[in-house]
């Protein structure tokens, strides 16, 4: 079988039935990397030995019939923020491009506890663009491309964890958001990306950027797939006082004949492209299909202005040392040399007032959600930009209201592709949950797509 | 909780907090950067006023944990 671009699922019974080797299919996605990566500005380092070390024991284990469960001998990638022993871990800046640590982040642990097999470091926005970047060149391996548009960026600031999982270079990937940086790769790439709750998976070993906004989570080309990693990485660790002690059992049960209950926030693709918004109505259309859809509201509050004086404030401090030293200066992209001084404009009494704030988001976004199986949106209100110019501008940041609420109250969310454009760049849409509902909106995910046959879609590579 | 209407940022308090950072930082910038560092600022004073026209209760906490520390416990 030739086994790029299809899901971890499917795989993983090939390889339980011993009809796929986790070695060849581990040389195989090593080669795509090592030919394919540059072409999207995707890999940071190829961990070739560990990878074939890591493969050759999931083979030996599957013959010996110990297998660990779906993602045993399925190679990935991380998002180079994740620490990994033996390799570099540049969390994407130029002056940290020698970094390394000695032990492996809780999620590479768990990944590898599960049998899965890391094959490569994947490129990143520098610092997950906590210093403000405005336009894609904002990382030492250059700006992520979309293996859908040669001139299309991958989103970010989980890059390349995007455009790998969209041009079949691995079967999945690990991302992380602190405020769309799974979702936006997820729909500029077209691939399925899930934002976990917030205290769902360690952080340990992964670069902080704003403590209260980070989370970690997979891409990958379904829900369903995006399910069974979440298994394997969810639950505590005492080494991240945010994880929280619960467990997650991905439901992978038909979903056939189940009936959601969906929202839509009033005006919520309003300023979206053309494009994006078409392929939300017609999505909704197709929402009719598997549930009810509503119109729901939630109070007028300065959403973007709550989340963004939280995440300048947490990661002006993260980034202190590098802030104060003038360290920023040796970044890529020329914005962040000077971006995070105008942060020590926010004062303690706003910060506080923020988190103040984020209380009555997290009442009211969950008495909106309690009636729901999930809010629906378009994943991101644009097809992917160009790779010149900027995306954003200081003075009038693109508003995001889905975005400042679910991850300022940590609620779960799934992007999934639901369209092209015209120019063939695709389009996304989004799911958004209760906290802890990662079940909930996987599931709305998987029906969906069993549904739809978007996901289905590849772009053009070899 | 009620959003009164949003009062204009005051340029003054832009201004203020500009030249603060200015003294920190002014040295290590150039007349663009600075430029860009002074929109930022605006952008924040302009995101700060948004916060302070929502009018929250006594009761209304910040999201933010405080627990105490026993390396036993």
């Amino acid at each position: 079988m030739n086994p790029v671009f299809r899901p971890v699922r499917e795989l993983s019974e090939a390889i339980r039935a011993r009809r796929l080797s986790p070695v060849v299919l581990t040389e195989t996605f090593l080669e795509r990397l090592e030919r394919l990566g540059p072409r999207y500005n995707a890999v940071v380092t190829i961990t070739r030995e560990r990878a074939l070390g890591e493969a050759r024991r999931a083979e030996g284990e599957i013959a010996a019939g110990r297998w660990r469960g779906p993602l045993h001998g399925i190679p990935y990638g991380a998002k180079d923020l994740l620490a990994a022993a033996g390799a570099p871990t540049t969390w994407g800046a130029a002056p940290l491009r020698t970094q390394t640590f000695d032990t492996d982040a809780t999620v590479i642990q768990r990944l590898e506890a599960a049998g899965a097999v890391l094959v490569a470091k994947l490129a990143m926005v520098e610092l997950a663009g906590g210093m403000g970047y405005r336009q894609p060149n904002a990382s030492f391996t250059g700006p992520g491309i979309s293996p859908w548009g040669a001139d299309a960026w991958s989103g970010g600031s989980s890059s390349g964890s995007g455009s790998a999982v969209a041009a079949g270079l691995v079967p999945f990937a690990i991302g992380s958001e602190t405020w769309g940086s799974i979702l936006s790769p997820a729909a500029y790439c077209g691939v399925t990306g899930l934002r976990p709750t917030y205290g769902r998976v360690s952080r340990h070993g992964a670069m902080a950027l704003c403590w209260t906004l980070d989370k970690l989570g997979p891409l990958g080309l379904t829900a369903d797939d995006c399910g069974l990693v979440l298994e394997a990485i969810a639950g505590p660790d005492p080494h991240d006082s945010s994880a929280a002690d619960r467990t997650f059992t991905h439901d992978a049960g038909d979903t056939a004949g189940r009936r959601f209950r969906f929202g839509v926030l009033r005006d919520v693709a309003e300023g979206a492209e053309p494009a994006v918004r078409a392929a939300f109505r017609h999505s909704l259309d197709t929402l009719e299909k598997i549930g009810t859809v509503e119109e729901v509201t939630l109070p007028d509050l300065p959403y973007d202005a709550i989340a963004r004086t939280i995440l300048f404030a947490e990661a002006a401090s993260a980034f202190e040392d590098m802030i104060e030293s003038g360290a920023i200066a040796g970044l890529t992209a020329p914005e962040d040399h000077y971006t995070p001084y105008a942060r020590d404009a926010v004062l303690a009494k706003d910060y506080i007032k923020a988190l103040r704030l984020r209380g009555v988001v997290m009442r009211e976004a969950d008495r909106v959600l309690a009636r729901l199986d999930a809010l629906v949106a378009p994943g991101r209100p644009a097809t992917a930009p160009p790779l010149a110019g900027e995306f954003r501008s200081l003075h009038r940041p693109a508003l995001d209201p889905m975005g400042a609420i679910g991850n300022m109250a940590g609620l779960p969310a799934v992007a999934v592709p639901n369209g092209f454009s015209e120019s063939g760049l695709p389009t996304s849409l989004q799911f958004m949950g209760r906290a802890w509902a990662d079940d909930i909106v996987l599931a709305a995910a998987r029906a969906w797509q069993a549904t739809t046959d978007w996901h289905q879609r590849h772009p053009a590579i070899d | 909780m009620r959003r009164m209407s949003e009062p204009a940022p005051d340029p003054r308090e832009a201004a203020f907090l500009f030249e603060l950072i200015r003294a920190r930082y002014g040295n290590r910038l150039t007349p663009d950067q600075l430029e860009g560092v002074r929109r930022g600022v605006v952008a924040v004073v302009a995101q700060s006023t948004a916060l302070r026209a929502v009018r929250l209760s006594n009761a209304d906490e910040p999201v933010q944990r405080f627990v105490p520390f026993r390396a036993d416990a």
